[in-house]
């Protein structure tokens, strides 16, 4: 609040006073005081409005000054009402009163929203449970029908079985996505050997790999600390991603390194390639890219799902990639010396 | 004597395959429908494992695994719907000895089983022995013994002739044999799958076994 604009908001005021000192000083004239004496009868006059004038300033200034301290430093700004310096000001306790009451109505939106998105995640994770019920049951029928029917019926069963591996996968997609905001919540932090969770992955979607002629080797000597569900569902995504985009002779390479400051896991593979200027874009939601157009159906949620779940884990992802020759995803899991006990570099979880 | 296994689940069609694929891998299973007295039942069938499903009519099975322990000490593994970690590390204090996730690869699901079985075994088990026109299969050294003398196999040619002996005169698909290896966590494709039957051949061949393993082109190998 500039003096300018104080000044500029007080014209009227200003306006009625100086009439009034013209009108004092013409009655003064007529009734036959000196010219001195009006002089001065106006000099204290202005005196004194101009005292008024920067004392009302300057109570003004503060209190708007206190008012947007508060708001910068409050996080929920829908709460300045209730924050609001006291004021003795009829005009400042009106004002209050308003922004409460409107923030009153923010608020209660905001229970509301929060209340329906609540209980449409509840349903939506109650409802993945379910769904995996029958996602089991087909899954025993094919494995069992595999092993005892004949020749063509076994091919209808790996089909089948393959298909309802994407259905799993897919609503794998939408429990974790439900749970991504929350991921504090259902974290179970313990010794994990990166190679078992690699081998599992792997195993989970032989069928979808076998079918795409995928080889993939392991190498994968270290473990770290971390949730094992997490990992392997965003370990998942990146393998379901790499079989996508594969080329002729497919090699999954999946490795572990020290470095610096942790231990970084790679899936390397030898499929189409991320072009350089789809790169910085490819953690984007609904990204896909000239790659994911030209394939199958792509829904740009795979690869942001990683990322965001890997910020929620404290996990760094990265992504290189030669187009037609190679794309490596890296997973960089932070290894503090809290845990190890010591020493930062220590590589005491090298087995 | 097989291990007997005692399924405590109450989607009916769950229930009917995983009895089955139980009984093809060679177990005594059974599947009570009625969840009322399964404590008692546990105690009477002394299964050596339990498998127990978490939601259930009427009561959870977390509740009923503590009531089992008061009785028995069987060991039992969880399989459930549920993901959440919480109920994971519920299942374990209750006494649980696993915690398997539904819908989990059979594969896996009989190898955790195995493994529970194995670290609560009452007696040895004594491993299957393979033999086939005079070859002999020695898992535990991992190599084949033509008389009297090994011929080494790496762990893959292994796994390999481990599927073809289980079965020996049948023909086992290409699909089939690539499946069995990445359940045992060798992640091939079928190219590789014929570099390896051609080593193994060579192999056999030197060590004057020939026409061992037969192949049926478009259908499989088989001894």
């Amino acid at each position: 609040m500039s003096f300018h604009a104080f000044l500029k908001d007080k014209s009227l005021l200003l306006i009625l006073h100086f009439s009034c000192m013209c009108v004092l000083a013409g009655f003064l004239q007529v009734t036959g005081y000196r010219s001195f004496n009006i002089i001065l009868i106006l000099a204290v006059w202005l005196i004194i409005l101009c005292c008024w004038i920067i004392v009302l300033y300057r109570s003004r200034k503060k209190y708007f000054h206190t008012a947007g301290q508060i708001l910068e430093q409050v996080d929920q700004r829908y709460l300045l009402g209730e924050l609001l310096p006291d004021s003795y000001r009829l005009e400042d306790r009106l004002y209050r009163d308003m922004i409460r009451r409107s923030n009153k109505s923010v608020i209660e939106q905001l229970r509301r929203v929060e209340q329906d998105r609540r209980s449409y995640k509840e349903y939506i994770e109650g409802w993945v449970h379910e769904i995996k019920a029958p996602i089991t049951g087909i899954s025993l029928v094919c494995e069992n029908g595999r092993k005892t029917s004949s020749f063509l019926e076994k091919e209808a069963f790996r089909t089948l079985s393959i298909e309802n591996q994407k259905i799993e996968n897919y609503v794998d997609m939408v429990l974790y996505y439900a749970r991504s905001e929350e991921v504090y919540k259902d974290y179970l932090i313990r010794e994990t050997d990166l190679g078992d969770v690699a081998a599992q992955v792997l195993e989970k979607n032989c069928l979808i790999l076998i079918q795409k002629h995928i080889r993939a080797e392991v190498n994968c000597t270290h473990t770290v600390f971390t949730d094992q569900k997490w990992i392997a569902f965003i370990l998942n995504q990146m393998i379901l991603n790499s079989a996508k985009y594969c080329c002729d002779t497919p090699v999954l390479q999946i490795y572990t390194e020290h470095k610096c400051n942790g231990v970084v896991l790679t899936l390397e593979d030898n499929g189409t390639g991320i072009r350089p200027q789809d790169l910085p874009r490819i953690f984007e939601k609904g990204f896909t890219g000239a790659g994911g157009r030209d394939h199958e159906r792509a829904t740009g949620m795979g690869l942001y799902l990683c990322r965001r779940l890997c910020q929620r884990l404290g996990i760094g992802i990265s992504a290189d990639s030669c187009p037609g020759k190679w794309t490596k995803l890296s997973l960089e899991f932070p290894v503090s010396s809290f845990i190890t006990g010591g020493e930062p570099l220590s590589f005491e979880n090298v087995r | 004597m097989n291990s007997k296994i005692l399924i405590v689940e109450d989607d009916a069609v769950i229930r009917r395959e995983l009895k089955l694929l139980l009984e093809n891998a060679m177990y005594r299973v059974a599947a009570p429908e009625d969840f009322e007295d399964i404590p008692v039942l546990a105690d009477r069938e002394e299964p050596d494992l339990i498998l127990l499903d978490v939601n259930l009519p009427g009561c959870s099975g977390f509740d009923l695994c503590m009531d089992i322990r008061e009785k028995t000490d069987t060991p039992i593994i969880f399989l459930t719907g549920r993901t959440d970690s919480m109920d994971e590390l519920n299942g374990m204090l209750k006494g649980g000895d696993d915690y398997i996730r539904k819908p989990c690869p059979a594969p896996l699901l009989l190898a955790r089983i195995a493994a529970v079985l194995k670290r609560t075994a009452r007696q040895e088990s004594v491993p299957p022995c393979f033999v086939k026109d005079g070859v002999r299969l020695d898992i535990s050294r991992c190599c084949l013994i033509w008389k009297d003398a090994p011929i080494d196999l790496t762990r893959t040619e292994m796994k390999i002739f481990h599927r073809l002996f289980q079965t020996p005169g049948e023909f086992v698909a290409r699909a089939e044999l690539v499946e069995e290896l990445w359940e045992n966590q060798i992640f091939i494709d079928d190219n590789t799958l014929s570099v390896h039957i051609t080593r193994l051949r060579e192999k056999l061949r030197s060590a004057g076994i020939t026409d061992f393993i037969e192949t049926k082109r478009g259908l499989g190998y088989r001894i």
